[in-house]
């Protein structure tokens, strides 16, 4: 149980199939607070704060272990194991979803079927890969956190929302100011030179993607590269704007839940 | 060094999975909690931090041979490097230096063929082991050398550093702008140039010389000298390095010339009266005995002259105190201006004053007292728009310094000035009145 509480595990639901929520860069277990209800009712709810984040982010972060997504990943298949978990249905969000990838092709027993939302293995632009991001931009972006994180947020939050919902866009600030300076800057460089695209095709597990028509983090190029990377994958993307389609647009991710994910809970 | 090390490591892990036909193999650095430090893979892996402590492999006896993978935690970087998951798997534990965990890992991707040299892998323990301390050592022994660096620029000190070998001397910023060179690493001999030239132009230069000549072929020698640049002064301290000149020799350059001056100023404040300038009664009984030290030597004359001022607690009634003090002021430098430079004046106490008179024959005495009284005399003093007559009596006592008698000299010669300046107030003040000599504190 070790994991589960260091992680501040929170565990809920009527339903008998584990469901894991597990969050992007600069939410907690929080994001899920839209959809969780939906979740519960059909699934035994296992969320957790991913190492930096959350209250006790300081705590659980490893500038060593949590330098590379498998960092992470090793943490979701301790939970896994220790709450002897044989078979769950993940939902990740946004560096959450190649984390699952991961610990799926580490652990394919693990992993009945993974929601990936908002996910990319690759930021960068590469020859014959849109990341949606060029050397410069990422530059830029960890020169103006490390100069000023607070004022960083107050430009980033709205950008990552992408759409009008002040509500959305305080949850995101006062979650991303949770986070110590210093991790959160060492996390998004973790995140945004990650490259796990050659991680795609060894998925062996049913995989639905699911992202907006308008992400500043991901292009709907990257939903289209990992749908045809991934085996037998499904891709939604939901017509409109924003990161966290889970906190802005949840009757929308809902409504594809309910029919991709149908027969699989009780 | 690290470089050789590690591509030593993954040189050997590529041999490691030629012979054995392995489909990944890591050499990997663990701790005794099972976290692993270091690691190098063929083919490479995508993270090297990760925890085995959970993943059986400590748990597991090792006889050389492969076993089925089932039941093995392997972190998600392996499986990644791997590019599948293993059916097999073979630990040779190799304890390393700090990591007693350490050792090389071999996964396979499909069952091991019995033909090939897996059960040899094993022999290579030894070596991954002692290339995994040297690579620690290494890596530490770079820390270290940085953390120095830092240090050495950071201080305040100029620092020169010659090595054990006598052949390379590294250079501070501080010590390289004392010195006129540059800062960084030279051979000693090209150092020690700038080093003579700067301590040949040093106030001091014939004392440094002197006391460094002595030392010239002592590998173990310490020394703190002072070395004096016109207005500023250089603590040089130079020892060898840990105490063993084999290790080499430190000079360290701090600037003390604020510390000088403060100190000076403090001994000023501490010797001084406050009230007149002129020295108190501890600096006069502490000079005053190196004064007749001085004399002990060819058994020349001193004397004690006690001045003290006439009726001056009848200025003070009349004029009040404030020009009592500013009439005491004009007395101190009326006496010190009429005495020679290399005589003691100094404040005894209340209206009196002292002076410690080295003369060359006794008759000199009663005129240089004579002096002091009437430049007081001469004029009154103006305080205030006021014009105050004052007067000085003067009682002094001569004697003749001998070996070992300062002390006793100097409380017999104020007794007998006391007295004969008791003669001068009661025979009508304003004057001066020597004590008789006597035959135990001269010698005919």
């Amino acid at each position: 149980m070790e994991s589960f509480e260091r992680f501040n595990g929170r565990r809920s639901g009527e339903g008998k199939t584990v469901a894991i929520l597990s969050h992007g860069f600069g939410t907690d277990q929080t994001a899920w607070n839209a959809l969780r209800p939906w979740f519960e009712a059909r699934f035994d709810v296992i969320s957790f704060d991913l190492a930096g984040c959350g209250p006790q982010g300081a705590q659980t972060y490893d500038f060593e272990r949590h330098g590379s997504l498998f960092g992470y990943a090793d943490d979701l298949i301790d939970i896994l194991d220790e709450l002897d978990v044989r078979e769950c249905t993940y939902i990740g969000h946004s560096m959450s979803g190649m984390i699952g990838a991961a610990a799926a092709v580490a652990r394919p027993d693990l992993f009945e079927r993974l929601v990936i939302i908002g996910a990319s293995p690759r930021y960068l632009d590469d020859d014959g890969y849109t990341g949606g991001f060029r050397p410069q931009d990422l530059d830029q972006l960890f020169d103006s956190m490390r100069a000023n994180y607070q004022a960083w947020i107050a430009g980033f939050a709205p950008m990552v929302v992408g759409v009008e919902d002040s509500a959305v866009v305080a949850d995101f600030s006062n979650t991303l100011f949770q986070m110590r300076p210093d991790i959160a800057l060492n996390t998004s460089r973790t995140i945004f030179t990650s490259d796990l695209r050659s991680l795609a095709a060894r998925v062996s597990r049913p995989v639905h993607l699911i992202q907006t028509a308008h992400d500043v983090a991901v292009p709907v190029a990257v939903g289209h590269w990992l749908a045809n990377a991934i085996e037998g994958a499904t891709l939604d993307v939901i017509d409109a704007s924003g990161h966290l389609p889970h906190m802005t647009a949840p009757d929308d991710v809902m409504r594809i839940l309910e029919q991709r994910l149908a027969g699989t809970a009780l | 060094m690290t470089t050789s090390d590690s591509d030593a490591l993954a040189a050997l892990c590529q041999f490691a999975r030629l012979a054995s036909h392995a489909d990944l193999v890591m050499a990997v650095e663990v701790d005794a909690g099972g976290r692993a430090t270091w690691a190098v893979a063929a083919p490479a892996l995508p993270s090297s931090s990760f925890n085995l402590a959970r993943s059986g492999l400590f748990e597991h006896t090792w006889s050389g041979e492969a076993v089925e993978a089932t039941g093995f935690r392997l972190p998600s970087a392996i499986i990644h490097a791997l590019e599948g998951l293993p059916t097999h798997l073979l630990y040779v534990p190799a304890p390393s230096h700090a990591a007693p965990l350490s050792g090389l890992l071999l996964l396979w991707r499909s069952a091991p063929a019995p033909a090939t040299l897996t059960a040899q892998v094993p022999l290579l323990a030894t070596s991954v082991a002692r290339l995994l301390s040297a690579r620690r050592e290494a890596a530490r022994g770079a820390i270290v050398r940085n953390q120095f660096l830092d240090l050495f620029e950071s201080v305040p000190a100029g620092i020169v550093l010659i090595d054990g070998d006598g052949v390379g001397a590294a250079v501070n910023e501080h010590a390289a702008e004392l010195l006129g060179c540059a800062a960084g690493n030279h051979r000693a001999a090209d150092v020690a140039g700038p080093m003579r030239a700067l301590r040949q132009r040093c106030d001091n230069h014939a004392d440094l010389a002197l006391a460094y000549s002595a030392q010239m072929n002592n590998d173990q020698f310490a020394a703190k000298q002072n070395w004096t640049l016109g207005e500023r002064t250089f603590e040089v301290d130079t020892h060898p390095v840990r105490g063993n000149g084999a290790h080499g020799r430190i000079w360290l350059f701090t600037d003390v010339t604020a510390d000088l001056l403060m100190a000076a100023e403090l001994r000023r404040l501490a010797s001084s009266d406050p009230l007149t300038g002129v020295p108190n009664r501890r600096h006069f009984e502490e000079s005053s005995a190196q004064i007749i030290a001085a004399r002990e030597a060819n058994g020349r004359a001193v004397a004690v002259l006690m001045v003290d001022v006439d009726h001056f607690k009848k200025i003070n009634d009349t004029y009040g105190h404030p020009v009592g003090d500013e009439v005491l002021k004009v007395v101190a430098r009326r006496c010190r201006d009429a005495l020679r430079g290399r005589d003691l004046f100094a404040r005894f106490g209340g209206e009196e004053f002292i002076a410690l008179l080295a003369a060359s024959t006794v008759d000199e005495i009663p005129a240089a007292a004579e002096r002091l009284r009437s430049a007081v005399a001469a004029e009154p003093i103006l305080v205030d728009g006021e014009r105050i007559a004052v007067s000085v009596s003067v009682g002094g006592a001569i004697g003749e310094a001998l070996p070992g008698g300062d002390r006793k000299l100097l409380e017999a010669l104020i007794s007998r000035a006391d007295e004969a300046l008791y003669e001068a107030k009661t025979s009508g003040r304003n004057r001066v009145r020597m004590a008789a000599l006597q035959p135990d504190l001269v010698v005919p």
